[in-house]
């Protein structure tokens, strides 16, 4: 291969490669004010450490290149000119570290400027969300002054754009980490702690969250997705969830409701304005309206939902989520009541 | 044979035995193949027209795995177990600690009693818990008076360390011949 | 049956002569009047006199509690309700028996329920015959006392459906029947009403009102308040609903029924609420200050007693724990848990409420006894209602208002550190409160409280409350509890040990109007059964090992003490046979939630068994077993 066909090729790959800082799960594609300072910091830091990366390799290059002397005489014809070099290398030596530490208290500097700068949103927090880790999904409950105007949700966080949202983070069995790359950097999750984030999105959109500490079996199909959205509509989605389920509106629905709530699906899940109520699975009052399933695992749609339904253990091994072997009518039914659930 | 030699083949055999330790950890997300646990493999009593059938088939894959039994014991506490029974110890229904079993203390027994329901409240979870779990649930019950193996009982309790982990329990034998005699108690 | 609207007068003469302890019947047969008219004014005059009476005159002026007239009338010798009175004062004016002659009190007759579980209720005595009623499975008995040995008259089999064995929290128990208009109201343990003639043991109607898949049960005693039976729910542990509902005596029809949580409309209050603390006030509390939907699972139960104020109209009953134990899963005050409220009879409306623990931690139940006293706080008589409450305070509130007078403590407490008297707020201390996934330690009181359900007794002879009570604290740890429909619904690990001092119960005598204990006496075990007060100024109560105890009621001096079967958790009475003569009379048969260890057969190895009762009283599966008897005592008969 020629010289000139490798470099293409790298620099084809390098190319390819930069659609990765873009997207719904990338520090480097921020979206909120914090995740912009980290992106910042992390831009000027790949900056400036490039350009001593390429100094030092810039004069390790020269040192090579340049032919080996052979030893040097003292009192040598040539003494006064290494004498001169001495000198000047010391003083180069100096100048070098004087600079790297420069680089280093600066950097040093810029970092805790940016630390702070984000840790400031703390007290600005408008809203507050609770999230839960559980292996392997996270239970995520809007808080609010009022006990009776709070709720629950799962695998989603919707914020208004614009406004800084405290996030209580817990867990319930094992650490985690909450990261969601293009609003901030992470925190983790420890069981009998409670840690606490702040998330501003400055810009609508849909991002990807994901547990970011090695959590158990299904640790990489533990995300979350986060919906910034303009402050009206998430009044609006706020109001929606709010209340209770829809009832079943035709008789597919309803039989499915009858199962739901005499099937195993009772002893895990919640559905508000029913009788199920237990805690150990998602809440599933509006899990229609949700972009995805499982933890982010399969987006939403009736089909998937069947699929996930008839074998969890399948599609996202080791969950919590077991075979329930409900009739293919009994599962048509849940299906259905299930979906109306917007 | 020479001294390295030695060692080597040592090291070898106890790098099986290692190997043998794994089996404690085999995880079946979508549960064993169980055999009969109809009415034919449950006796309650002990006491049987001419002589005793011999026990129903067992699954021992349930006892003998320590992912089956810690997701027993998990289940045991959403499932509110765990509100009834205590740790093991009882409140609202008899403790699960101790040398007594009322309806049977086989797998197939505890298996039978989730799934009926027994006459003195103890509430039926027919349809409510799918088979495998009760199996689970089951084999966590008998870890609760050291009636597993050791190596696959859980070894640790994220509650308020209220009394010995199940690996530590010392094994209760039932008085009277088992399955476990009647109550002679007059428990529930 | 004694009337409720007699005069003002006669009332006043009443209790003056049960003041003195004498022994009068209540004035109705014609020989009877003679004998009561003349011993009063015997009394009188002895009062005007300046005679060596021991007790003090119960004057206003003397600056003494003295329960509330109207609900209080002249002891007639019977005992048709648990707490004797509509007052709840459990005080006999009965005085055969005194300090003098107690150590020579010896059994009269037993009787043998047949029953194992615990045994809470009193018996009732109404005109020669006794009523006992078991725990699950709820038997009635009647026993004919004017014939020797006291033979079963008759026996009422209600047979309640077993599995609702279980969802009772805490032991099968029945705190008791109640006597009115000839018919005996019964509470079992499935749910249902039953009132049966009490002549002859004919059931007249039973009305379903629980529903145990739900997980409710009913164990507390009924009242009967202007022919309205009045009965509530248990089942806090398992996410039912509260309520208290009124049942037509005669009938068994539901004339009104108002539940703990959820709208103003189903908690019954209108127009006639007028709450003292702003904190009590706004629209659909029940509703807003619980998470969506919690209310509907959110307990607030009546399983506690009810008091009646005659001349207020007004009856008083406490709320029980909101559900789940977990406090973190219910954010907010959780109305109307945890409170009392003062409602009409005859509608239900809610006159006042005040919310004792706004939103709970520690299942603190309000539902004990009320005991309706008027005291003179700061140089004024004031209608009050007193209350030893769960959480370590005597509560005493203003009957008419709601509004706290005082709340001292009277037991050990380290999870909270007084009550505000100006907004009713008790200040709770932050790093004893539960933490989801932390052992928060060394807790007192304790999930049952510094004193739980069994009654005190109040007598108006030495103005003093008798406090069965506790010294326990607890280890506790939440967990996200699941609600089931049927199944417990708590979220909470306890450990109970021995408070400060190492015994772990204590009968306190508390002085209402000096706001502190007068003595007190230490027990080894929890306190668990009721006390009784009488004339003879004498206290009875019982211990968990099975000794029947009688103390001077003046200095706590014990005088007597008798070892009965099985441990005591029951309601001690006193009564006049139709011999002339006073016995008292006890159930014996340990259990409740402090005896589950022995009716349970638990294993104490578990800390957490009986909701971390078990450990506490581990020892006392060595002291005592269980089985349900009568004991009736007496005086040796001289004649």
């Amino acid at each position: 291969m020629s010289r000139a066909l490798r470099i293409g090729s790298l620099g084809l790959a390098l190319c390819l490669a930069l659609p990765g800082c873009q997207g719904v799960q990338s520090a480097l594609d921020p979206a909120g004010h914090q995740a912009g300072r980290i992106a910042g910091l992390w831009w000027l830091f790949l900056g400036v450490l490039a350009v001593v990366y390429l100094v030092v390799l810039a004069g390790l290059l020269i040192a090579a290149s340049r032919p080996r002397r052979r030893g040097v005489l003292p009192n040598g014809p040539s003494f006064a000119r290494e004498e001169r070099i001495e000198r000047r290398l010391t003083g180069g030596l100096t100048a070098w570290a004087v600079g790297t530490g420069a680089i280093i208290l600066t950097l040093t500097g810029l970092s805790y400027a940016v630390d702070r700068d984000i840790l400031g949103l703390t007290d600005k927090a408008e809203l507050e969300i609770e999230v839960t880790a559980k292996q392997w999904w996270w239970q995520v409950k809007y808080n609010d002054p009022v006990p009776s105007r709070s709720f629950e949700t799962a695998n989603e966080i919707r914020l208004p754009v614009g406004v800084p949202v405290r996030i209580v983070l817990k867990s319930q069995d094992v650490i985690h980490s909450f990261w969601v790359p293009n609003l901030h950097g992470k925190t983790d999750l420890i069981p009998g702690r409670v840690n606490e984030t702040t998330l501003v999105a400055d810009r609508e959109g849909r991002f990807r969250g994901q547990c970011a500490e090695f959590c158990g079996f299904q640790h990489a199909n533990m995300a979350l997705d986060v919906v910034a959205m303009p402050r009206d509509r998430f009044d609006a989605w706020r109001e929606s969830q709010l209340s209770p389920a829809a009832a079943p509106a035709d008789d597919l629905a309803r039989q499915g409701q009858q199962v739901f709530l005499s099937a195993a699906c009772v002893m895990c899940h919640t559905i508000h304005g029913t009788t199920a109520a237990s805690r150990v699975g998602p809440d599933l009052t509006h899990v229609a309206s949700r972009p995805s399933l499982a933890a982010g695992t399969l987006p939403y749609s009736k089909g998937n939902l069947a699929g996930w339904i008839a074998d969890p253990q399948r599609i996202k091994p080791g969950n919590q989520m077991p075979i329930t072997s409900l009739s293919p009518d009994q599962l048509q039914g849940v299906v259905a009541y299930l979906d109306s659930l917007k | 044979m020479s001294s390295p030699c030695r060692s080597a083949v040592s090291l070898a055999a106890l790098a099986v035995l290692t190997v043998a330790a794994c089996d404690r950890e085999e995880r079946e997300p979508r549960g064993a193949p169980v055999g009969d646990s109809g009415p034919a493999a449950i006796t309650q009593g002990t006491l049987y027209a001419g002589q005793p059938s011999p026990p129903g088939p067992s699954h021992r894959e349930y006892e003998g795995n320590a992912y089956h039994i810690s997701q027993g014991k998990q289940l045991y506490v959403w499932f509110n177990c765990g509100t009834c029974h205590a740790n093991g110890g009882g409140d609202i229904g008899p403790p699960l600690m101790d040398d007594q079993w009322i309806y049977g203390g086989t797998l197939e027994n505890i298996h039978a009693t989730i799934l009926q329901g027994r006459p003195n409240g103890m509430p039926s979870f027919r349809g409510k818990i799918p088979e495998q779990q009760v199996w689970e649930i089951a084999a966590y019950v008998r870890s609760l008076s050291g009636q597993t193996p050791k190596a696959a009982s859980p070894g640790r309790s994220d509650s308020l360390n209220a009394k010995p982990d199940e690996q530590r329990m010392p094994r209760e034998e039932p008085k009277g011949s088992s399955p476990g005699g009647p109550n002679l108690e007059g428990r529930q | 049956m004694y009337t409720v609207g007699a005069s003002a007068a006669l009332e006043h003469q009443g209790r003056r002569r049960r003041c003195f302890g004498l022994n009068i019947p209540d004035a109705e047969a014609g020989a009877d009047v003679v004998i009561s008219r003349l011993t009063g004014a015997m009394v009188l005059v002895a009062c005007a006199l300046g005679a060596a009476v021991p007790a003090p005159a119960q004057d206003a002026s003397a600056g003494k509690a003295i329960p509330a007239a109207a609900a209080s009338p002249a002891d007639d010798g019977n005992w048709v309700m648990p707490g004797k009175d509509y007052a709840s004062t459990r005080y006999s004016a009965q005085d055969e028996i005194n300090t003098g002659n107690v150590r020579d009190l010896q059994v009269a007759f037993t009787f043998s329920t047949g029953v194992e579980r615990g045994h809470e209720a009193p018996p009732l005595v109404v005109g020669g015959t006794m009523y006992i009623v078991t725990p699950y499975p709820n038997r009635l008995f009647a026993l004919d006392l004017t014939k020797p040995g006291a033979p079963l008259k008759w026996s009422f089999d209600p047979k309640p459906a077993a599995s609702a064995q279980g969802v009772a929290c805490c032991d099968y128990v029945n705190r008791g029947p109640a006597f009115a208009d000839g018919r005996l109201f019964i509470n079992t343990l499935d749910g249902q009403t039953i009132a049966v003639a009490a002549e002859t043991g004919r059931e007249l109607w039973r009305t379903q009102l629980g529903d145990i898949n739900k997980g409710e049960t009913i164990t507390m005693a009924p009242l009967v308040v202007k022919g309205k039976v009045l009965v509530g729910n248990s089942g806090g542990e398992f996410g039912v609903r509260g309520w208290l509902t009124a049942l037509d005596a005669g009938t068994g029809t539901i004339a009104w029924k108002a539940y703990s949580t959820g709208p103003d409309a189903d908690v019954l209050i209108g127009p006639d609420y007028k709450p003292f603390y702003d904190k009590e006030k706004g629209k659909d509390l029940g509703v807003t200050s619980w998470p969506p939907d919690a209310w509907t699972i959110g307990g607030g139960t009546v399983w506690g007693w009810i008091s009646y104020d005659p001349e207020l109209n007004l009856i008083y009953h406490g709320t029980a724990n909101p559900g789940p134990w977990n406090p973190e899963q219910r954010p907010g005050d959780n109305k109307w848990t945890g409170g009392i409220f003062a409602r009409n009879p005859d509608t239900g409306q809610a006159r006042w409420f005040y919310q004792v623990v706004p939103h709970d931690l520690y299942d603190h139940d309000a539902i004990n006894e009320l005991l309706l006293l008027d005291l003179p706080v700061n140089g004024a008589m004031r209608k009050t209602v007193v209350r030893p409450e769960r959480n370590g305070y005597l509560y005493v509130l203003d009957r008419a208002t709601g509004e706290v007078l005082s709340a001292d403590p009277y037991a050990a407490i380290n999870s909270s550190t007084g009550v505000d008297l100006k907004t009713g707020e008790l200040a709770m201390v932050e790093a004893k409160a539960p933490k989801l996934g932390k052992v928060v330690r060394d807790i007192c009181p304790t999930a049952p409280g510094a004193k739980d359900w069994n009654p005190s007794a109040f007598s108006p002879r030495t103005g003093l409350i008798y406090i069965p009570h506790m010294n326990l604290c607890m280890d506790w740890q939440s967990s996200e509890a699941n609600y089931i429909a049927g199944t417990p619904y708590v979220g909470a690990e306890v450990r109970m040990f021995a408070g400060p001092g190492g015994h772990r119960g204590e009968l306190s005598a508390w002085d209402p109007v000096k706001r502190a204990k007068a003595w007190s006496v230490k027990e080894d075990f929890p306190l668990w059964s009721g006390a009784l007060t009488t004339a003879g100024d004498l206290l009875f109560y019982g211990t968990m090992e099975g000794w029947f105890k009688a103390l001077d009621a003046r200095t706590g001096e014990e005088l007597w003490r008798f070892k009965t079967g099985s441990g005591i958790i029951g309601q001690p009475i006193a009564y006049r046979g139709p011999d002339g003569h006073e016995y008292v009379a006890v159930l014996s048969g340990v259990g409740g939630w402090a005896g589950a260890v022995v009716v349970g057969n638990l294993d104490p190895r578990d800390a957490t068994a009986a909701k971390g009762f078990a450990t506490a009283v581990a020892d006392l599966k060595t002291k005592t077993t269980k089985g349900g008897m009568l004991y009736v005592f007496a005086l040796p008969q001289r004649r």
